[in-house]
């Protein structure tokens, strides 16, 4: 079964079509680099999957359940269970390191003591104990994103979509990140669905690499 | 930049603004004081705090959903609708209080929290409106997948609550310190609503001792100040803090079914905030009750120009001449106040002619310039202008430094390396960065201008502008003459805003 299907998904704002009739298949467990052109529909195809994006055409399944079927919208987005690191990490500035997490674990009816074990557990995995109630501003850019993995970690999706991860940090944070990535995946048996600028970097952990230009796959190998 | 520039326009603001204060200030006696402990002020104040809380509650109330549905949801006419949203504000709110009080038959208190209410919801709906737009659709996302529509407000209304409070603080701070609406609604007959600012204008009437004005006015100058300082603090809160280089826009939030709904919600709240008093002043320049015709109403403003030519040329000239002082001042005290860490010392000595009531503002303009040295200008109608910029000039500095502060220091910076001088750089790269801020702040001051009557109204030379004449002819009945008038000053007050949109494409910013 796949993790994620598209088939033949076309996107389209106003006149300009991001995705066209694209179709597209990634299997459980696979790092699935896409690759492309600025507005070549990298973004767009990670929120098609998200649900956060509506397509116009065509359809999306995951995990062999359909999510969206033309502009039919069947599994909304906060019902998908999907992780999301956002480019920049999308932190929302007025809730701490802490409360990031428990925010999603509190919409997916999780209990106040299990929330806060589980916010301080994740910071833990990404080693920023001691971060707990940091806001936002105080942090790196680098601490910053590793706090936006453990948020996208918290509901244990089996599917995570990482928009360009690396973007804002520097060489060293970039490899931390990646080993990081790697271990996760290896640990948890995640899909990874992975938009980047730098396929050079994420090539070791990926499996496979994706192409895209004009909102379709120009090259997949 | 240079620090002469710099101490030139602080010295200007100090003799324009906090030297009328110091003067009223320095008149105060003991025994002053101590007439205010023994005079009812204090269940004066209570009641003028409770009013200014009641009304800031109603203008949150009304203002973070305007704001929220026009900026950020699909809702018909979105787009035509907020801009609208600020006409009430630029009403006099005596104009409001003139017509409801006639349409409605209210009277006393709920006249005066129903038309302040109107009149200042627009200070949060832009407060409110601005702030939506500027979240980032990623924190939007990664709410929505929390957690779907419940948890993008719950991670978003934060974020616009301190903004939105800004606006309800301004919106508390015009209230307690405004005269001339629960003047007027207390005028028409019982039941009375006596406000603070009634008794500081009292004070003055009975016995004209400024000390005695000042000692009065100081229990609202702190209810003043104490609003006023959060309110500058919150004004940066929230989204408005969080905009980020690569920021990227939010697409509409779809109301599926509540679409029309929230239009009528909109559309009413703003036909009766605008469309109703200008409506029934249209109506009443026609004729009113005796019979409306086209005819009357064209008698009705030939005569008010034949009448009041003169009133609305002072008017007009007197603004624009304040609006241009403000945006030139503002300019070089709003740059200083975000650039230079010693100058942001000076914000809280800016927003202290604002705090005072403006009927006292206005006195202490007559003590400062009238006296032999100065007569000429006391006797000018440019006195007016030095009483409006003094007063203003705050506006005009907030936008500016707010607009400064998201302004690439690196552009000034490459500017200087080439060896452009401090004035060069303000007037040939910040200024034309900033130009829909600089004409926000003209705008905006323009407007309050125009519509100001308190610090007017023991001011000679102010005696002679449109919003006066109507303020005394109203005491005289209303007739066709007045709506005529108040119309005519209307189109005057709306005009500047309305040819920049149509003109401009950029949009004003009126915010600090």
């Amino acid at each position: 079964m796949s993790a994620v299907s598209l088939d033949a998904v076309t996107v389209r704002i106003g006149s300009r079509t991001l995705l066209d009739a694209l179709t597209l298949e990634v299997a459980e467990r696979e790092h699935l680099l896409v690759v492309g052109p600025s507005g070549s529909g990298k973004t767009t195809l990670l929120r098609t999957i998200a649900g956060l994006a509506s397509p116009n055409a065509g359809a999306v399944s995951l995990f062999g359940t359909k999510a969206s079927d033309g502009a039919r919208v069947l599994v909304p987005a906060e019902r998908r269970r999907i992780g999301f690191l956002f480019q920049n990490g999308a932190l929302w500035p007025h809730m701490s390191a802490a409360r990031q997490i428990e925010f999603v674990l509190e919409h997916a009816g999780v209990s106040a003591r299990e929330r806060a074990r589980r916010a301080s557990e994740l910071l833990e995995w990404v080693e920023l104990r001691g971060f707990e109630q940091r806001l936002p501003a105080t942090l790196s850019g680098g601490e910053a994103q590793r706090v936006a993995l453990a948020r996208a970690l918290a509901v244990e999706p089996k599917l995570l979509l990482l928009d360009e991860p690396l973007g804002p940090l520097d060489c060293e944070l970039r490899s931390a990140l990646l080993a990081k990535l790697g271990e996760l995946q290896q640990r948890l048996g995640l899909t990874v669905v992975h938009v980047t600028h730098a396929p050079d970097e994420a090539r070791a952990i990926a499996t496979r690499t994706l192409r895209l230009r004009a909102g379709r796959i120009e090259d997949e190998r | 930049m240079s620090r002469p520039l710099v101490l030139l326009a602080a010295a200007l603001f100090a003799l324009l603004g906090l030297a009328p204060l110091a003067l009223m200030a320095a008149r105060v006696t003991p025994e002053d004081l101590s007439a205010l402990f023994t005079s009812d002020a204090a269940p004066l104040l209570g009641r003028t705090a409770l009013y200014g809380l009641g009304v800031a509650a109603l203008a949150l109330l009304l203002g973070v959903p305007f704001g929220f549905l026009t900026a950020r949801t699909d809702m018909p006419l979105a787009s035509v609708l907020r801009p609208l949203g600020v006409v009430p504000l630029f009403l006099p709110p005596m104009m409001l209080a003139m017509v409801w009080t006639a349409v409605a038959e209210m009277r006393g208190a709920p006249a005066a929290y129903f038309v302040s209410a109107l009149s200042t919801f627009p200070l949060v709906a832009v407060f409110a409106a601005r702030a939506f737009e500027r979240i980032d659709a990623r924190l939007e996302d990664a709410a929505r997948l929390a957690g779907g529509t419940r948890a993008v407000l719950r991670a978003t209304l934060p974020l616009a609550l301190p903004p939105a409070l800004c606006g309800a603080c301004l919106a508390f701070v015009f209230t307690i310190n405004d005269f001339s609406v629960p003047d007027y609604v207390s005028w028409l007959g019982l039941p009375k609503f006596s406000v603070y600012a009634d008794s500081i204008y009292a004070t003055w009437r009975i016995d004209a001792r400024a000390g005695r004005a000042v000692a009065m006015a100081l229990p609202l100058i702190a209810l003043t100040l104490l609003t006023l300082v959060p309110a500058l603090a919150l004004r940066r809160r929230g989204a408005l803090a969080s905009v980020v280089p690569d920021f990227r826009s939010s697409a509409p939030i779809a109301l599926g079914p509540w679409r029309w709904p929230a239009f009528v919600f909109c559309a009413g709240l703003l036909a009766v905030g605008a469309f109703v008093p200008l409506g029934r002043l249209l109506w009443e320049a026609g004729g009113g009750h005796k019979g409306w015709s086209s005819s009357e109403l064209a008698t009705a403003f030939s005569l008010a120009l034949e009448r009041s030519r003169g009133d609305v040329r002072n008017s007009v000239v007197s603004a624009l001449a304040t609006a241009s002082a403000c945006v030139v001042l503002g300019l070089v005290l709003g740059h200083a106040l975000e650039r230079s860490r010693r100058a942001r010392a000076l914000e809280p000595w800016l927003v202290l002619p604002l705090a005072v009531p403006a009927v006292l503002f206005g006195i202490g303009i007559v003590v400062l310039w009238n006296r032999e040295a100065t007569a000429a200008l006391y006797d000018s109608d440019a006195l007016v202008s030095v009483l409006l910029t003094g007063r203003f000039v705050v506006f005009a500095a907030l936008i500016s430094s707010g607009a400064v502060a998201a302004l690439d220091p690196s552009l000034e910076d490459a500017a200087r390396m080439a060896g452009v001088g401090p004035l060069q750089r303000l007037a040939r790269i910040v200024a034309p960065a900033l130009r829909s801020s600089l004409a926000g702040g003209f705008v905006l001051v323009f407007v309050l201008s125009l519509r100001e009557l308190d610090a007017t109204l023991f001011v000679p030379a102010a005696n002679h502008t449109a919003m006066f004449r109507i303020f005394n002819q109203i005491h005289f009945g209303r007739d066709a003459f007045v709506a005529a008038l108040a119309l005519l000053l209307v189109f005057l007050i709306v005009l500047p805003g309305l040819l920049w949109s149509l003109f401009a494409r950029k949009r004003l910013e009126l915010l600090p």
